[in-house]
């Protein structure tokens, strides 16, 4: 990581990425979201140990250092992804993973520590490439392993809100408003309702009474 | 000013040693000239410095530039008008550079201030959302630009198009050693305060600026402090816009609102907006200003926020004024009548399209993208998904067509569930549900 202005392209990213958390964290009030993260460099350790509700979050700038030991990282990660301290019920944690994607150790040793355990497996594993680099096959392919999820492919640091999108939370709050109320469904059987006062103005659309094609036609 | 070079002059380019061909003096400043230069089919802006401002440092800052250029996929963007060939010339002091000349259609965003140009409210929100789309690119690569203003962005009013100038002062974020501190208005208060050199943080704070001036027409500080100066000098404006910095509209300290008769602009365009967009610059005025560090307002944030902007803009039917829906905390909520702020006639707002957190105005314009129904793929609006269409036989009778590959399916508000294949349109009622593939919405 020690390349010129990718430990600055770094630290830009997580920043970029935190208020967005911090956002759908707000939509998602069930959810109780704690933050911590791993620096890697010449090994491994924790750089924010403490988890941190997302609100609270801060993040504190790295320097660039030298190597690149995403194995040892993972095993770090997979420490805590363990049954204790994890609990057995939780919502599946998100491991997100920012590096230029080149790593200097054994990182399908560390990889293969975390998927592992359940929660290695169960967590959202989400990619952020860094520098240019991180667009070499080797890279990609190093982020690859680590999502193992097709279709899912690494983000660049320009698209933080992207990566709110792959969060699970987000699904959480899907499935409350599919199952929320059918009560503003019409109930007397197929007037159009329309809110009080509500005549549409030109020039924008709006929808005929008089109907010989009724307002749910597909045409 | 003295002019270096005549029109037909011709300047060497490094490495190759082809060179360009002077057409025109466009303009000098502090540091040197720019000439409009021909080289190959293509018309350039030539920078040429000064002997002072020739330094071995800048030199090898320009050469950095160039580098990254080549070494980059997808950066800088088109929207810089980034270095590509140092150039020289035998027997001439100093060196200069070459870069894409900026087109006539794009003018300095002091313009709109000046009332030389009058963009749409579309048109300026396309232009700050490609601004925080620009910055942030940049960003994302380490580099911090160091001197946001007025002077250094312009913009085509037709369309938001913008360009990014001068981009010589560009370096590694915390490694400047340009020397630039910015322009004063713009500079972050620790920056005004000698407290910090210009960085990615800064550079945050002078967009905000440049934001503020661009949608209200005002500076963000100046109200009754800036009206009780008697003289605007040095210490003054220290005071002003670094020691006691105070956002005009702060909701927890009324000190320093804009004075009616002084102030106006602020005044009349403040309220226009809706509360969401308010209070992202109050966050970046005051949190902004109190902590610079992780206090600030991101460029992703600004992009979402002016995204959304966007996308509630509707016309009126009387003078076709732009106005805002000023949507409560829930977007499926209806919203009450207004007032036009153009001529003043009552407004109903239309129909909009609700998808999770993205609000949509179905205006007869509209066009729906990735961007809104797929949560993986924001800012995503390379191609429509759906755009609105009138019934060919029931003119009055509009639908939301299916501009998308997927099948849609939609539940009516008579509770009759639909498919709608690509191509085809579902007509546009109140509490329609639409099932995207990738999320759903519903009209309201």
């Amino acid at each position: 990581m020690g390349v010129e202005g990718k430990i600055q392209a770094l630290n830009n990213a997580i920043r970029e990425a935190v208020p967005h958390m911090q956002s759908v964290a707000r939509d998602n009030p069930n959810a109780n979201v704690l933050v911590r993260a791993v620096r890697f460099s010449d090994g491994a350790s924790w750089h924010v140990a403490h988890p941190t509700p997302v609100h609270d979050f801060k993040w504190p700038d790295l320097t660039a250092g030298g190597l690149t030991d995403l194995g040892q990282a993972l095993s770090l990660v997979a420490e805590e992804m363990q049954v204790p301290p994890m609990t057995d019920r939780a919502l599946p944690p998100v491991l997100c993973l920012v590096s230029d994607g080149l790593p200097t150790d054994d990182f399908s040793a560390g990889l293969n520590t975390l998927l592992k355990l359940d929660w290695g497996r169960k967590a959202v594993r989400i990619a952020i490439a860094i520098g240019e680099d991180a667009m070499l096959d080797d890279a990609v392919s190093v982020f690859t392993r680590f999502i193992a999820a097709p279709g899912i492919k690494p983000l660049h640091a320009n698209n933080p809100e992207a990566l709110v999108g792959y969060i699970r939370w987000v699904s959480t709050a899907v499935l409350k408003s599919a199952s929320s109320p059918a009560s503003q469904l019409d109930q007397d059987g197929g007037a159009i309702m329309t809110p009080e006062g509500a005549a549409v103005p030109a020039p924008p659309p709006f929808v005929g009474n008089n109907t010989d094609v009724t307002v749910t036609d597909v045409w | 000013m003295s002019e270096l070079f005549k029109p037909g002059d011709l300047v060497g380019l490094e490495p190759s040693g082809q060179t360009c061909r002077i057409e025109e003096f466009l303009g000098g400043g502090g540091q040197g000239e720019v000439y409009s230069a021909r080289y190959g089919e293509r018309a350039w802006a030539l920078k040429w410095y000064y002997p002072q401002s020739a330094t071995q440092g800048q030199r090898k800052a320009l050469e950095k530039l160039i580098d990254i250029k080549i070494k980059s996929y997808n950066f800088p963007s088109p929207e810089f008008l980034w270095p590509e060939f140092m150039a020289s010339r035998l027997g001439f002091p100093g060196y200069g550079y070459l870069m894409p000349l900026r087109e006539r259609r794009f003018h300095g965003i002091v313009d709109i201030l000046n009332q030389q140009v009058d963009p749409s409210f579309r048109s300026l929100v396309n232009a700050g959302i490609k601004l925080a789309d620009s910055f942030l690119l940049l960003h994302s690569k380490g580099l911090c630009y160091c001197d946001i203003s007025f002077g250094n962005v312009f913009f085509d009013p037709e369309t938001g198009d913008i360009m990014i100038c001068d981009n010589d002062n560009v370096g590694v974020d915390g490694e400047n050693n340009s020397g630039v501190l910015g322009t004063p208005r713009f500079m972050a208060p620790e920056v005004v305060t000698g407290k910090s050199k210009p960085n990615i943080q800064t550079d945050l704070y002078s967009l905000a600026v440049l934001l503020f001036y661009m949608f209200f027409l005002h500076h963000p500080l100046e109200g009754r402090f800036e009206a009780d100066i008697q003289c605007m000098d040095l210490a003054a404006m220290q005071k002003l816009y670094g020691k006691d910095a105070k956002f005009i509209f702060d909701p927890d300290d009324e000190s320093n609102r804009p004075v009616p008769g002084l102030h106006d602009n602020a005044l009349t365009f403040w309220p226009l907006y809706p509360q969401f967009l308010r209070d992202i610059f109050i966050r970046a005025f005051t949190s902004g200003i109190k902590d610079a560090k992780d206090g600030r307002v991101r460029e992703s944030e600004w992009r979402a926020a002016l995204s959304k902007l966007r996308d509630l803009i509707y016309y009126c039917p009387q003078c076709g004024a732009e106005n805002f829906v000023h949507e409560g905390p829930n977007p499926l909520d209806t919203v009450p009548e207004s007032v036009c702020w153009g001529c003043g006639c009552e407004l109903t707002v239309p129909f909009r399209l609700c998808v999770g957190r993205q609000t949509v105005v179905l205006n007869q314009d509209t066009k729906i993208f990735t961007h809104h129904v797929d949560p993986r793929k924001r800012n995503d609006f390379s191609t429509p998904v759906a755009e609105l269409a009138q019934h060919p036989v029931r003119p009055d009778v509009w639908g939301l067509k299916n501009l998308s590959t997927a099948k849609w399916t939609t539940l009516g508000p008579n509770g009759k569930q639909l498919e709608v294949p690509p191509g085809r349109s579902v007509s546009i009622a109140y509490n329609t549900r639409i099932h995207f593939g990738t999320s759903e919405g519903v009209i309201v």
